[in-house]
Order: structure tokens, then C-alpha cells, then sequence
């Protein structure tokens, strides 16, 4: 059996309330995540899933036990590593889109690759081939406000995947599109899924979550099940 | 209004630092203007401290073909102005003078002038006490009476009224105290010009001036100065024609003196602009200076204020939801700017008056009319004036660019990315674009400045004024009658300051190289036409002893030295300098040939012996001038300045120096006494002021333009937290930040300084009048200036751009 692509040993995370006084955000979570799963991390709002996610998205170092991805000890790893396994590992899907605004969709799509050291003509053909693979060709030079939500997403999901990353990573990604949107974003979470990439989506819908393989609960930073 | 302004301050308290930086900014701005304000005001607005000054003409004669352009008038020249010219409804005559007066302890040499007595009435100053003289007392014989300065009756005197009637001791005479003048009276003015030459002591005595008989026989004596006050509705020119007129008539009545062509005249000079004439360029590009960094400093306010309001924008969208009106909102934004403006004022007004006393220890020896300068009503009331309208206009800006918030938007998106925050961030670039040009203009003027500060200061003055000493000694006619008594005292003197520890050359002079004296005197050369047609030649002669040469180190080109066998009684002999040699004599050798100078014994032929290096008498920036020097031996003189080289400290030889001087004769003082260097620092001290305050004003602009880049990039940093940290998520580095923010900042930068060059291309010709042998478009200086400004403004915006790489993109991204 090969190794888990992400595997957590008695991760927390804490942050200081006052003198002395520490809140828990996460407990004590063990957690490995197999190549290919297309997780579901449900629970009430405040159970830590945003903070777990950017855990795994190495935004944030400020937790304590072991963290391996692909088997290299991210608890290791100096920040400069961790944004290089971070660029090499990870696309980000976010609730609100955050495309840049003043970019048009083709220049958004462009960024993740400058950050990657692409080159010129490297960009310019994964920038085309993935227009083409979304179906957005006609907007390339459109600015996100001219799009719809929906469209906004499919945008932001082209830019986390444009880089070929293992794993993706999506906070809430249809908090802010009704449910025909949602679905079609299901669908492409399904097909990239099957086409190999890792996904790791916090969601509140079961519908959402029925399309993974499998559902964690969070409670007040701990895992239920 | 009240309210207003008391929310104002409270406003201002709220928020200390931005208050702190903004006063701070102003008090630059404002008290950069008060200062400089003060001192055009004092120097060139306020009237000179005489009756109806404007009425006021200082007169020169000229020789036009020998360039003798401004000359003093000879005694019977000065009557027939006097009987024949309607124009003035006054014209006095005067001589600086210098008195030796005699006290208990040491003697002291006291500047003064002797004047006619029309001179008082004519400026129409009254003495506090006392009276000025009466026109009988001006004549020989009866003119040993003075008048004194209410300073030297201070201090001499302890302001002791019985001075009065009183007898005091100058040069072995008895003078009569007969008046007291306040301590505000000068007379005569220093006159100025930039190369600091011409500025002189106060005087403390003015004396009867009578004219002798020797004198009343000699039209071609000309050693007084004239000043006239113009009749009533008299304008110079119109006296000016009368003065052509009167000339014509003395030419054609003394031919002999004047000769058949008309190179001779007379010149009317306002008063005004000789006494301050000089400094004016000066003194306008300072105040354009300050203009400028008072433009910048609001353009920094007017960013930051911006920078409020963007960030504020939700707050005022609610007021207006509210139902406050948008007049009412200016009202108020502008109250607050004008509060905080009037506070950068009175902090700049502190600043001003440390300034103004800086300037003062700096420049009050050196720069007529300084010590004057003082803050006062007037310049308070300007201030407060600029500082309003600083505040308006800085206020107005953002509050204009506002416009009228839009409500809708600015409720729901929270002012990120609206029209108007858009609108307001165009504004604030075009600002810090400004900023910038303009301090690379201030910037550019002041390196040129320094630049040909730099050239003058490393002019070769032609001499070695590296541990010279020099000191002034007049010998008082009464005491020393005749040319043996006076070449005695030299000798004597000459002799025993040789023989002074650490002294190794002293050589005596009639004028000090760069101290403002000049002296010249036609004579003939032999074998050459000396006629009407022909005017003789007319260069600068000075009277030295045979070690001037090897004190000052000036170098032998040809010939000799004088020699102790130069005496009184044998053969006349000349030295000149190779300016000299050239003009008169371009391709033979001048040694060996003769020329004839004034004074000449007979045989008046005096034999050229040597010729000695040029030298920039007049000022560093001045041209090298055709000199010849007298043996001092062969034309005994009355007065002398001491030169002692020295092997160590020359400063620390004065007390010796002086202890000779009195063991020769007691009564005797030594005046001026400085260094050969801080003469040469003297003649150049306007323009070293100058230099100084445009380069702290260019300092300051450098200053306020970073803190505006600074403060500009640190709140677009702000404002794009957001979206570096999406960046940030999607894979940028440190470094990519770093990039994005600085190649902004970078922009703002670069536009800035390609306007600024094109503005100081434009504008550096405005101070060619005051650069020396430095182009107005000097490449390195606009090169050297540029990549200082870069390099700071990149600096200061490297510390927001820093900032902007440590954005935590959880926050940055909100909490999903
Ligand atoms: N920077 C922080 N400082 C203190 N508490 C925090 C911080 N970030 C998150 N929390 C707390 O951690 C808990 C989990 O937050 P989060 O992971 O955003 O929950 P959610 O499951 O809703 O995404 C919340 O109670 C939140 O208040
Ligand atoms: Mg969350």
C-alpha cells in the first residue's frame, strides 16, 4: 500500500485569548487523507474547518504535531519550503471568489503560473488550454464583475487547478451560489476528482457532500468521525 | 464654528501620530517660508532706516574708456555739483575713516567716516542727544568735532551724559563730542554685492569733514563718496539729464582733467539697490525655494487627507445618510485642515526664529543689514496668512475630489474599489507625482549651487592663504608726519614680528586680496602716446615690502623680488604680474622696461624688475586682474596690513603681535586682526549662506516628498491587503510582493522625476545669475540629483512594501 497523500498526527492549533489563556480551535486531530479522495469536512459554523483548511494549505504555521503531505514533514520545513510545496501541491478555491479585480479572466489565470516561474510560452498554452477545458474562451478578456457568480467560480476553480496541483483545496465554494450553480461546480469538482486530483471541500449541504467519498465532522476542533 | 473646531481637535487627538506627522510636515513648510520671508522683508521690502529712503542716490563718476566705472569725487568736482545741480535738494560728502582711540589700557581702532554737514539733515536722522554739526564746523581747523554712535557711548562711555562737550583722543587729536546718534544709525551703508566685497565695519564716529586747500587744488584727487536726496517729484533720470548737462559744462571749462572725449561722467545709483542690490537674486530664488517646499508639504497634507477620506468614506456616507449636508461636510473638513495648519504654523514660527538666529551667527559679519532681521508683525501676519491658505487649499482637495458619496455603494461595498476611492487614488498619484517633481527641481537648483560653491572654493586665489595672519595698522598723522617716520615704524615693525617664534615671513600690503578694497591708478609706460587720444593705462597698484611675495607665496615668473637695496633714494623700481606683462607687453620681455607711476619722485621712471603669478584679487569668482606693487620703501604710506606666515596656529600669534606693535608705540592699536582664510571665507560667506539654506530647503523637500511616497504606498498597502493576500494564496513570494508593491512606487517615482527633470531643465536658468563656471544644465549634477531622489523616495517605500510581505492571506482572505 502506498503512502497516504496527507497524513495528520496530533495536530492543535491555539491562539492566546489573554494572559496565559489559550482557546482551541483544533484538537488533537489524526487524520490521513488517501491520492484521489474527494473529501467533505462538515460541522457547525466555528468547529475550525476554515482553520483546518488552511492548515493543510500551509497559510498558517502557527499549530503544533506532525503534518506529512506526499511524505514530506511540513512540521520541517522552513516558510520559504513550505510556499514552494504549497506552489507545487495546492490550488485554492475560496467562498468569495477572490478573483483580482482590476485583472481580466485571462490575466487571472495567468497569475498562479507567473508565481511559478512558468515560461512565457508555457503560460501562454496552459492559459489557452485551460479556457478551453472550463468553456470559458469568450470571456478571456472580461473583468470578474462582468461575470455571474457562478461564472466567477468557474473561473476561480480553472485559476487553483491551472497549476496541475495534486490537491485542491475549497472553502465553501458555493456559500454564495444557489443550488443549479452549486451543482455544476459538483460536477467539475466530480470530474476533475476523477481525473485524479485530491479534493478537500468544506461544505454545509449534504447534497454537496454526497457527491465525495467521504464525510469529516468537526466539533469544536475535534474530529467526530 | 466653534463646535466645528473643537471636533476638529478632537479629531486630531484621536488619531496623534497622523496629527504629529502632519503638523511636523507644515511647521517644514511654513516655517521654511516665515524664515525666508523675514529675511526678503528685512532686506529687501522694509525701507532703509532713513527719511524717505526711496529719495536717496549714491553718485560715482566714470572714466568710461580707462573701465573705471564707479569712482569717487574729487572735492572741487563735489562744489561745482553742489552749485549747479536743482535735482537734489541735497548732496553731502563723506570718507570712511578709522581712528585710533586712545584709552587706559590698549588703543582701539573705531571705524567712522567723515562727513559734510548736509550729511545728517540730508537722511533726516536726528542724534538723541546733542546736535549734528554746523556748516562752519566743516572747514579746516575747525573740524575736530564729532559726533558719536550711541553704541560707542555705551560702551566707552557708559552712557554718560557729561560725554557731551566733552574732549576724546583719536589718531594724538582732541575731538569734541558734540552729538550722539541712536544706536539704529548707520552711515555709511555696507555696501553689497555677491562676491561679499565692499562690506565694511559700522562706524561709531563721524567726524567734521573739511575739505583742505591741497585738496580744493586738485580736481584730479577724487577719494569722497556723494550722496544726494532728489527734490521733491525728481525722478533719477530726470536727474540723471541734469547730471549729463552739469558734466558737459566740466569738461569743456577743464579739458586738462577730463580731456576732449566724453569717457568722463557721473551716475546716479538709488541707495537701495547698491546697499542690497546684490543679494537680491539671492534672496528670490530662496523664496521661490520655499515656495516650493511649502507646495510640497501641502501636497503631502492633501494625500493624507485623502488617504482619511477614502478610509472614512463609509463614515461620511452615513452622515449624509443622516441628513448632514454637503456643505456642511466641508465646512468642517475644512475647519480641521485649517486648524491643523495654523498649529503647523506656530511650530514653523518656532523653527523660524531658531532659523533666523542660525542665520544671524552665520552671516551677521558678512551680510549687511542681517543683524536687523527680526520676526515682527508684519512677518507674523503672512505666516498666519500663508498658513490659512496652506490649510484651505490642502483641505479643498480631497474635499472637492470627493464629490457627493455615493450611498448605495459606499454602504454595500464598504468603500472598497467605489468611483470615488478609485477617483481619490488617481488624485493621490498625481500628488506624489508632484511631490516628487518638485523636489527634484529643488533638488537639481541646489546640487548646481553646490556644485559651483564647490569650484569657487577650490579656485587657486593665486596665493597660499593656508597660516597667514593679517592685522590693520594706521599711524595718525600727528605722530608720524613724514615718510621717514613711517618707513622707520614699518622697518622697525617688520623686524621684530620676523623675530616672533613660529613666524617665518612677514610682508606688509596697502590691500588685503579679497577684502572688498580695491585701489587703482593710470601711469605711462615709456616710449607709448600718453594723450587725449591715447588715455593712458589704468590698472590695480598696490604698495608692499619687499616679503608680501614670499609671505602670501605668490610666485616669481620673471626677474626678482624687492630687496632691502629698494630704498627711498635708490632707483625707482616696479613689479607686475603676468595678467600685466600680457596685455602690455604680449610679445617682448616687460623686465628691464619703465613705466611711470603716480606719486613718483623724481626721476619718475620706475624699472620693471620682476613679474609675480596672477591673482583673483577681487573675489574667487572674479577675473584676474593686471596688477603692479610699489616698493612700499619708495612710496611711504600712512596705513598697512600686516601678513605673518607662520609654522603653527597664526591666530595664536596675536597677542605677541600686538605686544610688539605697542612696544613700539604704545598708543597704537591693531585692527581686524584674521587669517588670510577666513578672509577668502568672508568674501564668499553670502553665497555659502545661500548654499546653505537651499540645500536644507532641498533637504527638507527630499524629506516630505519620502514621507509622502512613504505615506502614499503605505496606505494603498492598506487598501490592497486583500488582494496581496489572494496573491499570496494563489503562490506569490515574498519577493513577487515586494515587486508588486515597489514596482508602484516605482511608477509614481519614475513619472515624478521625468516631470521634475523636464521642470528643472525649464527652470535651473532662473539661477544662472549666481552659478559659477557650472552650466544651468549640468549633466552630472541633474544625474547625481535624480538617483538620490530615486533611491530615497525607493527606500521609503520599501518599508510599506516590506509591510505588505508579512500579510497574513488567512486574514487577508476573511474567514471563509
Ligand atoms: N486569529 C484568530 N484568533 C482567535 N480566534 C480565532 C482566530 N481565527 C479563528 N479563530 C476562532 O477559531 C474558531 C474556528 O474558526 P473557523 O476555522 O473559521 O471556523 P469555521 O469552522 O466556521 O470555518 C472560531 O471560534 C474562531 O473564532
Ligand atoms: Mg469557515
Amino acid at each position: 500500500m502506498t503512502a497516504p497523500l496527507i497524513k495528520l498526527n496530533h495536530i492543535e492549533r491555539s491562539y492566546p485569548l489573554g494572559k496565559q489563556q489559550f482557546t482551541y480551535v483544533l484538537r488533537d486531530i489524526n487524520l490521513e487523507i488517501e491520492e484521489g479522495d474527494f473529501v467533505s469536512v462538515m460541522g457547525p459554523s466555528g468547529a475550525g474547518k476554515s482553520t483546518l483548511l488552511h492548515l493543510l494549505g500551509m497559510h498558517d504555521f502557527g499549530w503544533t504535531g506532525e503534518f506529512f503531505l506526499d511524505e514530506t514533514p511540513v512540521h520541517r520545513l522552513k516558510p520559504k519550503e513550505r510556499t514552494t510545496l504549497r506552489n507545487e501541491q495546492v490550488g485554492f478555491v475560496f467562498q468569495n471568489y477572490n478573483l483580482l479585480d482590476d485583472l481580466t479572466v485571462y490575466e487571472n489565470l495567468d497569475i498562479p503560473l507567473s508565481y511559478r516561474r512558468y515560461s512565457k510560452s508555457e503560460r501562454t498554452a496552459l492559459v489557452a488550454d485551460t479556457l478551453d477545458r472550463f468553456s470559458i474562451v469568450g470571456k478571456k478578456d472580461l473583468y470578474p464583475r462582468q461575470l455571474s457568480g457562478g461564472q466567477q467560480q468557474l473561473v476561480s476553480i480553472a485559476r487553483a487547478v491551472i497549476a496541475k496541483p495534486k490537491l485542491i483545496l475549497a472553502d465553501e465554494p458555493t456559500g454564495n451560489l444557489h443550488s443549479g450553480q452549486a451543482e455544476e461546480i459538483m460536477q467539475l469538482f466530480k470530474k476533475l476528482n476523477t481525473e485524479g486530483t485530491t479534493i478537500i471541500q468544506v461544505t454545509h449541504s449534504e447534497t454537496n457532500a454526497a457527491h465525495g467519498n467521504r464525510v469529516i465532522q468537526l466539533r469544536d476542533g475535534w474530529i467526530i468521525k | 464654528m466653534l463646535q466645528e473646531i473643537r471636533h476638529a481637535l478632537r479629531l486630531l487627538f484621536k488619531n496623534p501620530l497622523f496629527a504629529l506627522v502632519a503638523i511636523l510636515t507644515l511647521a517644514l513648510g511654513i516655517g521654511a517660508t516665515t524664515a525666508v520671508f523675514t529675511l526678503v522683508d528685512a532686506l529687501l521690502i522694509k525701507p532703509l532706516p532713513y527719511e524717505k529712503p526711496s529719495e536717496l542716490v549714491l553718485l560715482f563718476e566714470h572714466f568710461k574708456q580707462q573701465h573705471l566705472d564707479a569712482i569717487p569725487i574729487s572735492p572741487p568736482e563735489f562744489l561745482d555739483y553742489k552749485s549747479q545741480l536743482h535735482s537734489f535738494s541735497k548732496l553731502a560728502a563723506f570718507t570712511p575713516a578709522t581712528y585710533n582711540l586712545a584709552q587706559a589700557d590698549r588703543p582701539e581702532r573705531v571705524f567712522g567716516a567723515t562727513v559734510s554737514a548736509e550729511l545728517f539733515p540730508l537722511l533726516g536722522v536726528q542724534p538723541i542727544r546733542g546736535r549734528t554739526f554746523r556748516p562752519e564746523e566743516c572747514a579746516t581747523g575747525r573740524d575736530d568735532v564729532v559726533v558719536i554712535s550711541e553704541r560707542l557711548w555705551q560702551r566707552k562711555f557708559d552712557r554718560d551724559p557729561k560725554v557731551l562737550g566733552s574732549k576724546i583722543t583719536a589718531d594724538g587729536r582732541a575731538l569734541t563730542v558734540v552729538g550722539i546718534m541712536p544706536a539704529s544709525f548707520e552711515f555709511p551703508l555696507p555696501l553689497f554685492n555677491i562676491t561679499g566685497a565692499q562690506f565694511g565695519e559700522q562706524a561709531d564716529i563721524w567726524q567734521a569733514l573739511g575739505f583742505t586747500d591741497t585738496e580744493m587744488k586738485n580736481r584730479g584727487s577724487r577719494s569722497y563718496g556723494a550722496i544726494g536726496r532728489l527734490a521733491p517729484n525728481v525722478a533719477p533720470q530726470q536727474a540723471q539729464a541734469e547730471i549729463e548737462t552739469v558734466v558737459r559744462g566740466m569738461r569743456a571749462r577743464f579739458p586738462g582733467n577730463y580731456g576732449k572725449t566724453d569717457s568722463f561722467g557721473m551716475t546716479v545709483y538709488p541707495l537701495k539697490e547698491q546697499v542690497i542690490g546684490g543679494m537680491k537674486p539671492l534672496l528670490l530664488i530662496l523664496l521661490g525655494a520655499v515656495a516650493l517646499v511649502l507646495l510640497i508639504a501641502c501636497a503631502n497634507l492633501a494625500t493624507m487627507l485623502l488617504a482619511r477620506a477614502t478610509a472614512r468614506e463609509r463614515e461620511m456616507a452615513i452622515r449624509v445618510a443622516v441628513g448632514a449636508s454637503r456643505g456642511r461636510l466641508l465646512r468642517q473638513g475644512l475647519t480641521e485642515s485649517v486648524v491643523l495648519s495654523i498649529c503647523g504654523a506656530a511650530v514653523g514660527t518656532l523653527l523660524a526664529i531658531w532659523a533666523i538666529a542660525l542665520v544671524k551667527t552665520i552671516g551677521t559679519q558678512t551680510i549687511p543689514r542681517l543683524g536687523e532681521v527680526q520676526i515682527d508683525g508684519t512677518v507674523l501676519l503672512v505666516t498666519l496668512a500663508v498658513a490659512v491658505a496652506t490649510g484651505l487649499i490642502f483641505g479643498l482637495v480631497p474635499a472637492l475630489a470627493s464629490g457627493k458619496p455615493d450611498l448605495t455603494e459606499a454602504l454595500k461595498e464598504g468603500g472598497r474599489g467605489s468611483t470615488s476611492s478609485r477617483r481619490h487614488n488617481q488624485l493621490r498619484n498625481a500628488l506624489v507625482i508632484g511631490e516628487v517633481a518638485l523636489a527634484l527641481v529643488l533638488l537639481t537648483c541646489a546640487g548646481l549651487l553646490l556644485k559651483s560653491f564647490v569650484r569657487l572654493e577650490n579656485v587657486s586665489p593665486g596665493f597660499n592663504p593656508k597660516n597667514v595672519l593679517t592685522a590693520e595698522i594706521s599711524l595718525p598723522a600727528l605722530s608720524y608726519p613724514d615718510n621717514k617716520s613711517q618707513s622707520n615704524f614699518f622697518a622697525e615693525l617688520e623686524r621684530r614680528v620676523t623675530n616672533l617664534p613660529g613666524v617665518t615671513q612677514v610682508g606688509l600690503t596697502t590691500i588685503l586680496p579679497m577684502s572688498g578694497v580695491n585701489s587703482d591708478a593710470s601711469f605711462m609706460i615709456e616710449g607709448r602716446p600718453n594723450d587725449d587720444a591715447h588715455p593712458g593705462p589704468d590698472e590695480e597698484d598696490r604698495i608692499v615690502s619687499p616679503n608680501y611675495f614670499r609671505a602670501l607665496e605668490i610666485p616669481l615668473v620673471q626677474g626678482r623680488f624687492f630687496n632691502a637695496a629698494d630704498k627711498l633714494d635708490a632707483p625707482s623700481v616696479v613689479i607686475i604680474n603676468q595678467a600685466l606683462a600680457q596685455r602690455y607687453w604680449p610679445n617682448e620681455s616687460p623686465i628691464g622696461k619703465r613705466i611711470q607711476v603716480p606719486f613718483s619722485k623724481s626721476p619718475p621712471w620706475s624699472t620693471i624688475v620682476g613679474i609675480v603669478g596672477d591673482m583673483h584679487h577681487r573675489g574667487l569668482d572674479q577675473p584676474v586682474l593686471p596688477e603692479y606693487y610699489i616698493p612700499v620703501a619708495q612710496i611711504p604710506y600712512s596705513s598697512t596690513i600686516l601678513n605673518v606666515r607662520s609654522a603653527q596656529d597664526p591666530l595664536s600669534l596675536t597677542s605677541a603681535i600686538r605686544r610688539e606693535v605697542q612696544a613700539i608705540d604704545p598708543a597704537l592699536p591693531i585692527a581686524h586682526v584674521r587669517t588670510l582664510e577666513q578672509v577668502i571665507a568672508d568674501s564668499v560667506a553670502p553665497r555659502r549662506l545661500a548654499v546653505l539654506l537651499l540645500a536644507a530647503f532641498a533637504g527638507i523637500a527630499l524629506i516630505l516628498a519620502s514621507v509622502g511616497i512613504y505615506g502614499v504606498m503605505s496606505f494603498l498597502v492598506v487598501q490592497r491587503t486583500h488582494e496581496i493576500g489572494v496573491r499570496m494564496a494563489l503562490g506569490a513570494q515574498r519577493r513577487d510582493v515586494l515587486r508588486l508593491v515597489i514596482s508602484q512606487a516605482a511608477f509614481l517615482i519614475g513619472a515624478g522625476t521625468i516631470l521634475g527633470l523636464i521642470a528643472a531643465l525649464l527652470s535651473t536658468s532662473v539661477i544662472h545669475s549666481v552659478l559659477y563656471n557650472v552650466s544651468t544644465l549640468d549633466l552630472s549634477t541633474f544625474v547625481l540629483v535624480t538617483l538620490t531622489l530615486a533611491l530615497v523616495a525607493l527606500v521609503a517605500s520599501y518599508i510599506p512594501a516590506r509591510r505588505a510581505t508579512r500579510a497574513d492571506p488567512m486574514l487577508a482572505l476573511g474567514r471563509g
